[in-house]
Order: structure tokens, then C-alpha cells, then sequence
């Protein structure tokens, strides 16, 4: 009943996910990569020049992945397992790596959607291991302080509002 | 469920105003965006009609800074109030770490403020979370208004978990940032 998982990233996942990312922009030529929560959390990204608002974007891309989703549902089909928009300069390809993460690739006219797909889908399979493969190194544990540090950092956020 | 990235050193937590239609919760946001430090905030992002009714959510992102070296954000977010709009809802719901149910304080509106308070707990046992673990405040907006519930009748009416209350007046201000700062602290006091 109870599947409240939170989604944890520890050093090992990260540069590995960072190294996925880099191969896919190179060999696939596209401009940006993020891999971002469903719930809309951005986690990792791959760029060298354009840097879109990555917190609008990690949301907007999942919300709308989700809405797909159940857009399938009600279509009967077991599930839409990608989101593309085409744009006349930019397009944004939207695919499932597991429950919990999304890869979101933005591309251009150097490089064509057909090979933005085919290579996703290959660093996608590899991705999934990272994420669901055995987790050889542990999570590091909150520092204990945190909870306090955290309230005495509100209670300035908040000070002069 | 926060998503808390140790390699980049990252918390982030999820917080959804939920309430019915007209009932305060996008002024909530509005207000936060206007008056908190421009630099602690991203952009606020709606998706809405053409009469400003949300349609989808609004999003709005609060960086709190580094504590105890972790870059620690709250993405706050808000549903769709009107009831046919209930498969939205569902969707944002999606991994939160605390809800701030913003009951609409006139008299003439308790028959919304229930319908959506029941629909609001239907969703999150639909979705089988482990409700333990989610920030649950209930705000009670409109305070500013004639003709108003007492707090303790809508206590009574809307509150059968017995989670911390605020008043508000989302459209002047009052009570928005405490309800926002006891919903925080409750998330983190709940998911580490």
C-alpha cells in the first residue's frame, strides 16, 4: 500500500548519469540535456552554450509527460512512452527512463529527430541500470543538524516579508 | 518524496496548494512571488485560461540557500479548484512532500470546501502514499471577508486530522508566509 519511495542520488549515479548525458549530446548533436524527477525535480543536465530555465522547464516537460500518460489511459493504449514538440528552431523529445525519471533532450536543425530517438532509447537502457542496478555505494545520511539549520533559514527567508 | 541529490549536493521538496475554485490559492503564490527576495525565487509559471482560472497549476520555484551544504528548494504548486478538473489534480499531486489545503472562510462556500476536501483525500489514498510522511496544514483564507465561519466551526467541518491551522487573507497577505514556513517545516521535519 505504502509506496512512498524518495528518489536519492549518491556520487556513483550522478557521474554516471553525467557521462551518459555528454556521450548522448555528442553522438546525437542535440543542444541540451536534463534528466529530471516525474514529479518535476530537475537532477542532472548537459549543455554547452544554451541554458534554458531549467526548474520551468523540469516541470513543465514533466506535467505534461504525465498528462501524456493519461491521455494514453483513456485511449486504451498500455502507454505513450514519448513526448515530442516541434518547433521551427527548437524541438524537445520527452522519454520514460523508469517510474521516478524522465530524459529530456532539446535539439535542433543540425541533427534529426529519428537519431535524437535511437540514440536516447540506447542511453536510456543504460540509465535504467544506473537507477535500478545494485546500488554499490551507500547513501550518504543527512547531517543530523538539518532540520534546525533549515527552520533558522526560513526564519530569515521570511524575516522582512 | 524529496528528490535529494547528494553528489550536487540538493534538496528539493514538493508542496501543492489545493483547495476549490476561487478559494485563494494562486493569490497565495502571487503574493509569495511578489514580496519574497527576488533572488530567493525563479519564475512563476501559470497555466491558465483565458479568464486567469487555472487550468492546470501554477509553479513557483523558493531557493532557501545552502544549509548545512545542501542547496535547499521548495517547488510550490497549485491544482485546478474547479471539480471537473479532478484528472489535473491527480497529476500535480504526483510526489509531494506537503499539501497547504486553503479552505475558502465564507459561510456560503462550504459546500466547495468540502467537496474538495474530501476530493483532495480520495486522490491521496488513490495514489497509496504513505500519508505519515506528507506536510499537512490547513489555511483558512478570507479572514478579511464578512460572513465567515469561526475558525473553530471550520476546524470542526474540515480538519479530522487534527493538522496545525492558519488564518489568512491571502489578497492582503496576512498569514500567507506562516502557513508557507509551518508547511515547510513540517516536510522537512517529516522526510529528513
Amino acid at each position: 500500500m505504502t509506496r512512498r519511495k524518495g528518489l536519492v542520488i549518491n556520487d556513483r549515479q550522478l557521474d554516471r548519469c553525467d557521462d551518459i548525458l555528454k556521450k548522448l549530446k555528442d553522438v546525437s548533436g542535440s543542444s541540451f540535456l536534463a534528466l529530471i524527477s516525474t514529479s518535476g525535480q530537475p537532477i542532472t543536465t548537459a549543455s554547452d552554450e544554451y541554458h534554458p530555465e531549467t526548474l520551468s522547464l523540469a516541470s513543465l516537460a514533466a506535467s505534461s509527460f504525465a498528462a501524456t500518460q493519461q491521455l494514453a489511459k483513456i485511449l486504451d493504449e498500455s502507454e505513450f512512452t514519448l513526448l515530442f514538440n516541434e518547433g521551427k528552431g527548437i524541438n524537445l523529445h520527452v522519454s520514460q527512463v523508469n517510474d521516478q525519471v524522465l530524459l529530456l533532450v532539446t535539439f535542433g536543425r543540425e541533427t534529426q529527430v529519428g537519431k535524437v530517438r535511437l540514440y536516447s532509447q540506447r542511453a536510456i537502457e543504460v540509465l535504467r541500470e544506473t537507477f535500478e542496478g545494485p546500488d554499490d555505494t551507500m547513501t550518504p545520511e543527512m547531517d543530523a543538524d538539518f532540520e534546525s539549520a533549515a527552520g533558522d533559514a526560513m526564519d530569515d527567508l521570511f524575516r522582512d516579508v | 518524496m524529496p528528490l535529494i541529490n547528494f553528489a550536487a549536493r540538493e534538496i528539493n521538496y514538493k508542496i501543492v496548494y489545493y483547495g476549490c475554485g476561487l478559494c485563494g490559492k494562486t493569490t497565495n503564490l502571487q503574493y509569495i512571488h511578489r514580496k519574497i527576495n527576488p533572488e530567493a525565487r525563479g519564475k512563476l509559471v501559470s497555466i491558465a485560461t483565458e479568464e486567469e482560472r487555472t487550468l492546470y497549476f501554477d509553479f513557483l520555484p523558493l531557493t532557501l540557500g545552502t544549509v548545512k551544504g545542501m542547496q535547499t528548494r521548495f517547488h510550490l504548486y497549485t491544482v485546478p479548484g474547479q471539480s471537473y478538473y479532478n484528472a489535473s489534480r491527480k497529476l500535480v499531486l504526483q510526489g509531494i512532500d506537503g499539501i497547504i489545503f486553503v479552505a475558502d472562510s465564507q459561510i456560503s462556500r462550504l459546500d466547495e470546501n468540502v467537496e474538495s476536501y474530501l476530493n483532495l483525500w480520495d486522490n491521496l489514498l488513490g495514489q497509496g502514499d504513505d500519508l505519515g510522511k506528507v506536510g499537512f496544514v490547513i489555511q483558512m483564507n478570507k479572514r478579511d471577508l464578512g460572513d465567515v465561519f469561526s475558525v473553530e466551526d471550520l476546524n470542526d467541518l474540515l480538519n479530522h486530522t487534527g493538522s496545525p491551522v492558519t488564518e489568512a487573507s491571502a489578497i492582503t497577505g496576512q498569514g500567507v508566509f506562516e502557513t508557507l514556513k509551518v508547511v515547510c517545516k513540517q516536510v522537512i521535519a517529516k522526510t529528513g
